[in-house]
């Protein structure tokens, strides 16, 4: 589907999201093989099916996206949630423009449900300088708080990778202007004839 | 193995675990320490210790014997090249300056003997100060400071990313003195 099917009104049905389950693996795997080696939780040891999956499975919760034709192309992880109140967003989706247009529509959704699912006081978000931008517009309010210079090795070339926090107040606050701005402006009420 | 006037820098030995033990044990730092003041009981110590590390270097007190304290090389990427350590010391030698000699022996051994272009530590707030020098003269780095990033005893505390890069590492000043005076040890 293109953009023009989505101007013409023939897509049937937005794009949506679910909670990852054991049979979505498969998928995971290959956009973590798709990607490589940017989804470096996975990546970093190699991509030996055992240990990649050993990998999901330590991971707290996750959803995956699925386009207008239910097609999965994208999967965000909650990982290392917990007792201190963070946990770590990661989000990567098939590499076309399609597929990461739908998860940067999708992104300030899913982020809620992370700080709508668990008690997380900071999520934070680890990327490489070249990975795809997906958080749409939750980006602006990630803040960068540590950076890697030369993290790694990507397509020979070292790339830095930085950790960006989002508190769950300034998603709160945002979360309710967004609401807000939504919702028609209401009618002073009027004085009563006397 | 690194000597120095004052420190000897080796490997872990078993023997070594009940010290390390002791030192973990300080109820001054065990709430910030990795087992977050929930150190695991003696005989399930080892697994423990040795979770997620490639190696452990304790700082042996040459005048007394002692271990002062331990360096624990860890989270190794030789795909990345690079690692993480973490540093103890015993309560009795914070501030006596060996722990943190045993470090320049770490950093020596590690760049030395390891294919890692970066060494990296996380440091809460209240212990940063060990680094201040360091960060100052430049052989260490501060890649950024994750607020509030931890909860001890329930309150917020800030946590420092710390960064050592082997070039850098290599043409300090600090590892050349450092080196001199070792040789005249060994001399």
């Amino acid at each position: 589907m293109t953009d023009t099917d989505l101007a013409a009104g023939t897509a049937t049905k937005p794009p949506w999201w679910r909670l990852i389950v054991p049979t979505d693996l498969p998928f995971l795997y290959e956009l973590v093989t798709i990607v490589d080696p940017r989804w470096w939780r996975f990546s970093r040891g190699g991509l030996e099916p055992q240990r990649v999956l050993a990998t999901a499975q330590s991971i707290a919760a996750g959803v995956i996206v699925h386009d207008h034709d239910d097609r999965p192309i994208a999967a965000a992880l909650l990982a290392d949630a917990g007792a201190s109140g963070t946990g770590s967003f990661e989000y990567f989706a098939m590499p076309d423009a399609y597929a990461q247009a739908i998860a940067r529509d999708l992104a300030p959704e899913l982020i809620g449900a992370a700080f709508d699912g668990a008690p997380i006081r900071r999520l934070y978000h680890e990327r490489f300088e070249g990975d795809p931008m997906l958080l749409g517009a939750a980006e602006a309010l990630f803040e960068v708080e540590v950076t890697y210079p030369a993290f790694a090795p990507i397509g020979g070339r070292f790339e830095t990778r930085t950790i960006s926090v989002l508190t769950s107040e300034r998603f709160g606050e945002w979360r309710q202007q967004q609401r807000s701005a939504a919702q028609p402006e209401q009618q002073p009420e009027q004085e009563p004839a006397s | 193995m690194i000597t120095t006037a004052r420190i000897v820098l080796r490997p872990v030995v078993p023997a070594d675990y009940p010290r390390l033990y002791e030192i973990e044990s300080d109820p001054a730092t065990a709430l910030t320490w990795r087992y977050r003041g929930e150190l695991p009981p003696p005989q399930e110590y080892e697994p423990a210790l040795w979770r997620q590390t490639q190696q452990i270097m304790v700082v042996q007190g040459r005048r007394t014997g002692t271990v002062v304290g331990y360096l624990q090389l860890h989270d190794l990427d030789l795909r990345a090249g690079h690692g993480w350590f973490s540093l103890y010391a015993g309560p009795e030698h914070r501030g006596s300056g060996l722990v943190m000699e045993g470090l320049m022996a770490f950093c020596e051994w590690a760049f030395g003997d390891w294919p890692i272009r970066w060494l990296y530590a996380h440091s809460f707030e209240h212990n940063v100060h060990a680094f201040e020098s360091g960060l100052r003269r430049g052989e260490a780095v501060r890649l950024g400071v994750l607020r509030e990033r931890m909860l001890v005893d329930g309150r917020p505390t800030d946590v420092h990313a710390i960064g050592i890069e082997r070039e850098q590492w290599l043409a300090s000043p600090l590892r050349r003195r450092f080196n001199t005076l070792r040789a005249r040890v060994t001399s």
